[in-house]
């Protein structure tokens, strides 16, 4: 639980999520989802409560949490713009105490599976979203982690760069790699298209947690699902059945 | 390409800066001798050092804190200190550059001091300014993760930084030698510890003291540090629980 001045960002979240799964957090802004991934990566503290990463405390054991976990935003400024791609990636490894023929190793092996080789040695400025977005992940990955965090990974990206990343996360890391991922999502479809299982936050507290079938059964909500869909109308009208029933 | 220009308009602005102080001296010329006794009457030398290891002050105070709030402007904080690496070492290695910069920034004081204005330090004992260099380094460090606690927290209006910086230039002894302060005044300068960092630079450079000569020096600086690197990671420890509690870890 996280208090942020008279209010808890998040209550009451229970979460299990097993290996190898794709978990979706949906809700609207100030839901709480972020908060909740900030508590995983220990940027938080919970004022009460506890949460397992991969075992570890978030609190008792930061250094282990954090070796386990790869953090993934949209927020493009958490790179050093006028440094190259290499130059980043370089720079982050390092603080994961990799050895350098480790971190060329990473690099190369990971330029390969994001198709951008040839632009890593450009500054991180010069790149388009899509490819600042693919280095984010890229960095998430370096020190090879059981567990990725994703605030939003797809924000703001064209539908081709947005299906790219979607195979990646899907194919590579989830189903050959056999990691985790936690993923903040507005966007519907995303989950639809990702996630295993969805968790719907609505001011810090959880709503629903299940697969996307459960939640179709539950709001009766199926056809808004294979078209573009509103999750503000979804989601009011899912609240507003939760409050009426 | 913008780098060597800054570094170079550093050069040139140290070479102005020196210039500057060169013909006050002259202006007041054998006037303040009398109070310079102790570091061999030359008025510019005295000035000379003042400023270069003024910079550490500098350095020290600001080095750590600005680390802290370039991070958290440039938004690569966060990725920072999701990494297992320990946040106090980040700083410290983000302020290390600052500090060798400094370094080298003394070297040109002194050397253009010697080869353009005459400044003698043929007597300099190298090894004991080294050793007060890194004294000097450590105990500003301490005042430095203090302030950089501040930042962490309150994110700008660092108090600390500014009560140290302006008392130490006032009395420290960096424009001129503290026995010119009313006693009461030099009382507080044996509080701050530019005061000793000074003191034996000018000994060992310009008289060449030895290590032996300069131990109480050295021992207060060692003894500040001894006291303020531990309180200054407790502060900087709580300030970034209290970040962390408050959510307000990488907020800017």
């Amino acid at each position: 639980m996280r208090k942020k001045g008279q209010f808890a960002a998040v209550n009451k979240v229970s979460i299990k999520v097993k290996q190898g799964e794709i978990f979706g957090i949906l809700g609207p802004n100030g839901a709480g989802k972020t908060t909740f991934l900030k508590l995983l990566a220990t940027l938080i503290l919970p004022s009460s409560g506890k949460a397992l990463v991969n075992g570890y405390d978030t609190v008792a054991q930061e250094k282990m949490v954090k070796s386990s976990l790869g953090v993934i935003t949209s927020e493009k400024r958490s790179f050093y713009w006028r440094l190259s791609g290499t130059r980043n990636l370089k720079f982050f490894a390092g603080l994961y105490n990799l050895n350098s023929k480790q971190i060329q190793g990473k690099i190369e092996e990971l330029a390969h599976l994001f198709n951008v080789r040839e632009l890593l040695d450009a500054r991180f400025g010069e790149y388009s979203s899509g490819t600042k977005q693919k280095i984010a992940i890229m960095r998430g990955l370096l020190h090879n982690p059981q567990i990725l965090i994703m605030d939003e990974p797809t924000q703001s990206l064209d539908p081709s760069t947005i299906h790219s990343l979607h195979l990646i996360i899907k194919e590579k890391i989830v189903r050959e790699q056999g990691k985790t991922v936690i993923l903040a999502t507005q966007r519907l479809e995303e989950a639809k298209e990702l996630c295993h299982r969805i968790a719907i936050m609505d001011k810090g507290l959880i709503r629903f947690c299940g697969t996307i079938t459960e939640f179709q059964r539950i709001t009766g909500y199926n056809e808004v699902l294979t078209e573009p869909p509103s999750l503000e109308k979804i989601f009011i009208k899912f609240i507003n059945s939760e409050e009426s029933s | 390409m913008s780098y060597q220009l800054s570094f170079l308009l550093d050069l040139v602005g140290a070479f102005f800066s020196i210039a500057v102080f060169y013909f006050l001296s002259r202006l007041l010329g054998k006037s303040v001798a009398p109070y310079l006794t102790s570091y061999g009457g030359d008025f510019f030398s005295f000035l000379l050092i003042g400023i270069a290891f003024s910079r550490y002050l500098y350095v020290g105070l600001n080095g750590f804190a600005r680390s802290i709030r370039n991070e958290q402007l440039a938004g690569t904080l966060e990725a920072m200190i999701t990494s297992p690496t320990s946040l106090s070492v980040i700083i410290t290695f983000s302020s290390l550059w600052k500090f060798l910069f400094a370094s080298l920034n003394i070297l040109v004081y002194l050397l253009l001091g010697t080869f353009l204005f005459s400044v003698d330090l043929s007597k300099a004992n190298i090894l004991a300014a080294v050793i007060i260099v890194v004294l000097t380094t450590v105990a500003f460090s301490s005042l430095g993760i203090i302030s950089a606690s501040f930042i962490m927290v309150f994110k700008r209006g660092d108090p600390i930084n500014w009560l140290v910086g302006n008392l130490s230039i006032l009395l420290g002894g960096v424009y001129y030698p503290i026995t010119i302060l009313p006693q009461w005044l030099q009382k507080f300068s044996y509080l701050l510890p530019l005061t000793y960092s000074l003191r034996a630079a000018r000994k060992a450079l310009l008289q060449g003291y030895s290590i032996r000569g300069l131990s109480s020096d050295m021992m207060a600086l060692l003894i500040f540090s001894a006291l303020m690197i531990p309180v200054s990671l407790f502060i900087f420890k709580y300030a970034v629980r209290k970040a962390k509690i408050e959510g307000s870890l990488i907020h800017y």
